[in-house]
Formats: structure tokens, C-alpha cells, sequence
């Protein structure tokens, strides 16, 4: 039979995160583990909500953001592999912290703006490729 | 009929800057009158310094100009969104221009982020081998010429620096706004750009919160984990040691967050030990101070009149020195849990400059779902508000109250 165990970080899920530049107050992390024949298996859960994304060009934004992010994390491994005090290992990293910070950025403004940073933007260009209203 | 204000600065004492028209590649606006100035000593031994041409603006050019050093992006930051809540109103991107603009605009304030001036973008950056932070992919030459034409009331076509595609988009029109925050890595690193800042502000994150904070940032995304947090952290660090923390010195006022002492072996950076460093003898700036200015307080307000739940509120009030300048500090560790906590520790404070009692809790209230409300962040950037408030009401006070000299014929 196996057990279930919940432990959640205490204070990530409260509406006000404490630190000025995090923006993601309902981030909980679970740790799942399961007693099984003896067996012990630890798998991590996020979950991540986002102010809701009106426009098409935010959405492909936070997705490019996304994908960056990933795609520079595993660049900068690879480049700092071979000499971690290098220039091309510190740039990497920096642009690693650039988009990340970038995410962040716009995570943050559909949470506290409520609104869609397009928004004034697209009143002008309804028209445009980027002001297409998102379903999902 | 526009009226050009001349003001009695040093420089128009004895020569005059004569400055060419349309300087186009530097993005300038300029409405410009030519004054003809005689020397006004008899028998001509007086230099004559000829044809004068001094820059007008139509309106009022009272800029005040605000530096704020942080390491978080820009413009976006809930520092930026207190202080130009505190002049009421929301900043918002400019309107209908590029939607990646970094720029913020209210009624009376305009939030630039300095990446615009970025000389090289993500690309070049990575052929030279240089990082944000280094003062190598910055132009601190039209950083300097445009926030010094701004402050005379001269609009500029800034550059954009596109934090999502690495590049450089086409300038956007910044007008001169009555104040005007530049927020970014280098606001204090060009001693020019530094001689125009009326007031400067330094968000020194210890460590140890800068690690906690960026785990709550990241760890929710693909292809992060503890490790590429903490390595991205180590491999700035030495650019941020050498370029950025170095500005900390110049600083009117400096934030320090630091983890809490209240409660032992505390990781989580959530609750935090937050000092407002204040720097004495800076012009239209009075320090905070805890009941008796100049002394040293240390002051735990929960007991027997107001009650706080764990791990309760210590402040600490003195004065010191910092990098070799004479400081006051207040700290305040731990959090506010309630309403009646914070109005308690805003009516001990003095020199908050507010303009009814509460104005502090107000504020804090009005926001508080941003990061930081129930603490000393938001106390602290709170009250940094209201001092610019104060400050930009003397200068602008003090710069009409001075007499108009026309030139004597």
C-alpha cells in the first residue's frame, strides 16, 4: 500500500509574496513520496498560474520567453563546461538572467495590471497579426 | 509669445554654452532664441562674449530627475509603482507606440529604463564577450546628452532596447515630464549623468535574499533548476561586484534587504531585515528618524498597547558612517500581519514628510497585493516616495521663487 505524503513550502502560497522582484504568489511546490514494497520515489510538482493573456502577441510572447529560457539554460551549461571563469560562460548566464528577469517582467504586469499589456497598443492596431484575441 | 526662462546659473554668469541647432543624431527638439548680450562694463574691458544662445522650452522645465540602481529589470518593478502612486496616478507603457517599450508614463512622472542605452544588443554583446552589467555595451555619452536635455526641458527620440528579441528598436519621443526616473544597472556609474541626478536611490539586495528571491522567480520555469539559479547568480557576480555595487557610495539613500535576525537559520528570504540608509547634508532631504534625531533607538513596538503575531517587529534608529559619509540608519526587521501595526509604527516616525496622518498606511494599503507590502520593502520605498515629493516640492518652489533677470541693456 503506499502512502502519500504532501509537504508544501510554507509562505509561497500566500497572496503576498515578500520579495519585491518575485511574482508568482500562486507557485506551490509539492513533494509527492510513495512507500511502495520499500521502494521511495520523490517527483516534484509545479504549478504555475498566469494572469489571463488576452492577446495573441502576448501569448506568443510569454511562449518565446518560455522557450528561451530553456534553450539558454542548457546553451550556458554547455558553454560553461569547458571554463566556468570565461567571458562567453558569463554572457551566457547573463543572458540566461535577462530573460528570465524578462518572464518575470511580464508574468508580473498581467497579475498586477490586470490587463494585457497589448492592450493600448492594440486599440490602435486592431488589425494586426499580434492583436488577434488568444483562445486557448 | 513663449517665454524662455533663464535661470541664475553659474554658467550664465560669465559665458554663455552656445549650442548648435539640430544635433539629429542625437535625437534633440529644440526651440532656441539667440540673445545678444553686451558686455555691461563701460570702456569694453569686459569680455564680450558675443552672440548667446540659450534653449527654451515653451513649458514649464523644472525637471527634477531621480537615479535608481537596481538589478531587477526596469520600469516595471513595484519600487516604480509606489513612487508614482505616491504623485497619484497609474504609469503605464506610452500609448499606441511599441509595445516593448521598457518606458513608464503618469501624469507627473516618466520611468526610464536604462538598457535603452544599450550600445551593444544581445548579439554583439555576445561577439565582445561582454555582459549588461559592463559598462563596455553602455553609451553613457547619449545616456549623459539626452537625460541633461530632458532635465532643460528639450524632448528626445530615445532608443528602445527590446528585452525580448535581444535587439534595438527605433527611438521612441520622451517630453519632458516634472520628474523623470531613470531606473537601470548604471543610473551613478558616469560621474556627468551622476552631477544631474537631483536624487539617487540604491536597491542593495544582500545575497542570500537575491538567491531566495530568484528561486521564487525561476524554479516554476522549464529548464531551470536550483543549480542554473545559482550558477547564473555566481557568473554575474564578479561584473555586479566590480561595476555595479561600487555606485552604492554615491547614493542619497541606499535600501539594504537583508535576511532576518529574528528568526535563527531563516532561508526562505521571506521574512526580511530591510535598512534605509540616509545619506546627512543632502540638499531638500531631512532623514527619517525614530523619536529623537541623531541619537541611537532601538524600539520593539509590540507589547503591552499592540500585540504582533510571530515573529513580530524590531526597528533599530542611528546615526553611522558609509563609505566614508555621515548616515542615519533605520532598520526595521521583521513583518506587519496587521493594519493597526503599521498606522502604530507610522505614528512614531518623524520626517516622513507625508501631508496627513496615515498618508503611510494609505499608500501601503492601496498596494497591497505588490511584493513586499508587509514589510520593510514597502515601508521603506514607501516613505523614499514621499521624500522625492517633498524634495521635488522644494525645488520646484525654490526655483519660481527666484527672480527673472533679463539681460540689461
Amino acid at each position: 500500500m503506499a502512502t502519500l505524503r504532501f509537504n508544501s513550502l510554507t509562505g509561497t502560497l500566500e497572496k503576498n509574496p515578500t520579495s519585491s522582484f518575485s511574482s508568482n504568489p500562486r507557485l506551490s511546490w509539492a513533494y509527492f513520496q510513495c512507500n511502495n514494497k520499500g521502494e521511495r520515489r520523490a517527483s516534484r510538482m509545479t504549478v504555475k498560474a498566469m494572469g489571463a493573456a488576452k492577446y495573441k502577441g502576448t501569448q506568443m510572447r510569454e511562449k518565446k520567453l518560455t522557450e528561451m529560457i530553456e534553450k539558454k539554460v542548457s546553451e550556458a551549461k554547455q558553454v560553461c563546461e569547458g571554463d566556468e571563469t570565461s567571458d562567453e560562460c558569463k554572457v551566457a548566464w547573463d543572458e540566461v538572467e535577462e530573460v528570465s528577469q524578462a518572464k518575470a517582467d511580464l508574468r508580473l504586469r498581467l497579475e498586477i495590471e490586470k490587463k494585457d499589456p497589448l492592450e493600448s497598443f492594440c486599440q490602435e492596431n486592431p488589425e494586426t497579426e499580434e492583436c488577434k484575441i488568444y483562445e486557448d | 509669445m513663449a517665454v524662455c526662462s533663464a535661470y541664475t546659473t553659474q554658467s550664465l554668469n560669465s559665458t554663455c554654452s552656445i549650442s548648435t541647432p539640430a544635433k539629429t543624431h542625437l535625437g534633440f527638439h529644440q526651440k532656441q532664441v539667440v540673445f545678444y548680450r553686451r558686455s555691461s562694463k563701460r570702456g569694453g574691458s569686459g569680455s564680450s562674449s558675443g552672440p548667446c544662445v540659450i534653449t527654451c522650452s515653451a513649458g514649464d522645465s523644472q525637471t527634477v530627475v531621480i537615479g535608481l540602481a537596481a538589478d531587477s529589470g526596469c520600469g516595471k518593478s513595484t519600487f516604480m509603482r509606489r513612487l508614482t502612486s505616491v504623485f497619484g496616478g497609474a504609469a503605464e507603457p506610452p500609448k499606441g507606440g511599441n509595445p516593448d517599450s521598457n518606458t513608464l508614463i503618469s501624469d507627473m512622472t516618466t520611468v526610464i529604463c536604462l538598457d535603452d542605452y544599450h550600445s551593444l544588443d544581445r548579439t554583439g554583446r555576445k561577439e565582445k564577450g561582454v555582459t549588461a552589467l559592463d559598462p563596455r555595451a553602455n553609451d553613457f555619452d547619449l545616456m549623459y546628452e539626452q537625460v541633461k536635455a530632458i532635465k532643460s526641458g528639450v524632448a528626445v527620440d530615445k532608443p528602445i532596447y527590446n528585452h525580448v528579441t535581444g535587439l534595438l528598436d527605433p527611438p521612441e519621443l520622451i517630453k519632458p515630464p516634472k520628474i523623470l526616473v531613470i531606473e537601470g544597472l548604471h543610473p551613478m556609474f558616469d560621474e556627468r549623468v551622476r552631477d544631474l541626478l537631483d536624487f539617487s536611490i540604491y536597491l542593495d539586495i544582500s545575497n542570500e535574499v537575491k538567491f531566495a528571491w530568484k528561486i521564487q522567480r525561476d524554479m516554476a520555469e522549464r529548464g531551470h533548476s536550483l543549480e542554473s539559479i545559482k550558477a547564473s547568480i555566481e557568473a554575474r557576480k564578479p561584473d555586479f561586484d566590480a561595476y555595479i555595487d561600487p555606485q552604492k557610495k554615491y547614493a542619497d539613500a541606499v535600501i539594504e534587504v537583508l535576511p532576518t535576525q529574528l528568526i535563527p537559520d531563516d532561508n526562505e528570504g521571506k521574512v526580511l531585515r530591510v535598512r534605509l540608509i540616509m545619506k546627512e547634508g543632502v540638499k531638500h532631504f531631512s532623514p527619517v528618524y525614530l523619536f529623537d534625531e541623531g541619537s541611537t533607538i532601538s524600539w520593539i513596538p509590540c507589547g503591552r498597547k499592540l500585540t504582533c503575531s510571530y515573529p513580530g517587529i524590531k526597528f533599530h534608529y542611528g546615526p553611522d558612517t558609509y563609505f566614508g559619509n555621515e548616515v542615519s540608519i533605520l532598520e526595521m526587521d521583521g513583518q506587519f500581519d496587521r493594519l493597526d501595526e503599521l498606522i502604530y509604527v507610522e505614528s512614531h516616525l518623524s520626517n516622513i514628510s507625508t501631508k496627513f496622518y496615515g498618508e503611510v498606511t494609505q499608500q501601503m494599503l492601496k498596494h497591497a497585493d505588490f511584493p513586499g507590502s508587509n514589510n520593510g520593502t514597502g515601508l521603506f520605498q514607501t516613505i523614499v516616495g514621499l521624500k522625492i515629493r517633498d524634495l521635488y516640492e522644494q525645488i520646484t518652489s525654490s526655483k519660481t521663487a527666484a527672480p527673472l533677470e533679463a539681460t540689461k541693456a
